[in-house]
């Protein structure tokens, strides 16, 4: 059910933003963050829900909150000339590889559970 | 998980592939090349790429203006001998002036500059200077040529060709390798006069630049997209 609800959410997203207008060059820079911001949210949101503490409330407020306080500082980095946005990338990216490996060993861990079951009942 | 939570969760995955595509569209209609670190390149970047849409937009303006104008000419001159001299005398003067885009048989010339592995002594010599295209220009026309146009730009009797750095500028516009020129008049003439022994292509040749040369029955060369503007000559009283 979760899995058909986010591959139905995609394509929606695909059809709809393919069809939406193309945005002003320098505000793609703005957006590029976001997306990064949204995606950390989205690997966070993963990881929560394999340990079992997932909440919908501080996922969906990690989700619009990181990305609106990355394109201020983004905004902010622009007005004083320093590039803060590098920041929030180096951030995400770095939380992004975090949660990827904790998903990466959640699933190798039942991998090996299974294959050692298996063997289990072959021996018997 | 309630129905609420796989809902919003929908709408989250949903809001970030529409985000994703709209960039990626974005990156790739601006088509900048190599990626741009700085915010404040980025703004210059747009402020550019928004006159030169400015212009274009106008530019069409002007082209649907001028087919009016065109149009209104030929409704009024359609019972009326003497105007319908004027309006055939204006055509011709606008094909000499080049403001109209014709096709004819003709040469097409296509210079490069030398492939890097032959390089050695002037590394001036192995690329196509303005001068060079000047030169080209000058034997077309000598040898006859009615119409010349160099990457899509027409010479016209105020063209400047000129160097601009590693480009061309022609017309004001900026082009660079490969120049193919594009010459209406009779094929064998034109041909001729470029392929001489000791002439100025053979020259180029002899010094690395690559020179391809072609005969055509069909070639069309484009209009001069510029506006003509007269400011101090008079006519001789």
């Amino acid at each position: 059910m979760i899995f058909f609800v986010i591959i139905l959410g995609c394509i929606l997203g695909v059809v709809v933003g393919i069809n939406l207008p193309v945005i002003s060059y320098s505000y793609s820079g703005y957006l590029a963050i976001a997306i990064i911001a949204a995606l950390d949210s989205v690997f966070g949101g993963i990881t929560s829900v394999l340990n079992k503490n997932f909440d919908i409330k501080i996922f969906v407020s990690g989700f619009f909150g990181n990305a609106i306080l990355a394109m201020l500082l983004t905004y902010l980095g622009e007005k004083l000339n320093v590039d803060i946005y590098l920041a929030a990338v180096i951030v995400f990216v770095g939380r992004m590889f975090v949660n990827l490996s904790i998903i990466r060993r959640y699933y190798i861990d039942k991998w090996d559970k299974k294959i050692k079951s298996k063997r289990q009942i072959t021996n018997k | 998980m309630k129905k609420s939570g796989y809902f919003i969760i929908g709408i989250i995955c949903f809001l970030m592939t529409a985000g994703i595509c709209v960039q990626v569209k974005t990156v790739t209609t601006w088509d900048t090349g190599p990626v741009v670190q700085s915010m404040t390149e980025n703004k210059l970047r747009d402020n550019v790429l928004k006159a030169k849409e400015k212009y274009e937009n106008e530019y069409k303006l002007l082209e649907q203006s001028m087919e009016e104008l065109e149009n209104l000419r030929n409704v009024a001159a359609k019972d009326n001998t003497d105007a319908q001299n004027m309006e055939k005398q204006i055509n011709d003067a606008n094909i000499l002036l080049g403001l109209t885009e014709i096709t004819g048989k003709g040469i097409t010339i296509e210079l490069n500059d030398a492939n890097d592995s032959e390089l050695a002594g002037n590394l001036n010599d192995y690329l196509v200077h303005d001068l060079d295209l000047v030169e080209v220009v000058n034997e077309l026309f000598n040898a006859g040529a009615e119409a010349v146009s160099i990457n899509g730009q027409r010479v016209v009797f105020s063209t400047a060709i000129n160097c601009s750095g590693n480009i061309v500028k022609v017309n004001d516009e900026k082009i660079g390798v490969p120049f193919k020129i594009k010459a209406i008049g009779l094929p064998e003439k034109l041909y001729g006069a470029l392929d001489r022994p000791g002439g100025y292509l053979e020259l180029m040749e002899e010094d690395g630049v690559q020179v391809k040369m072609e005969k055509s029955d069909d070639i069309t060369v484009p209009k001069y997209e510029g506006v003509y503007k007269t400011e101090y000559m008079q006519i001789v009283e």
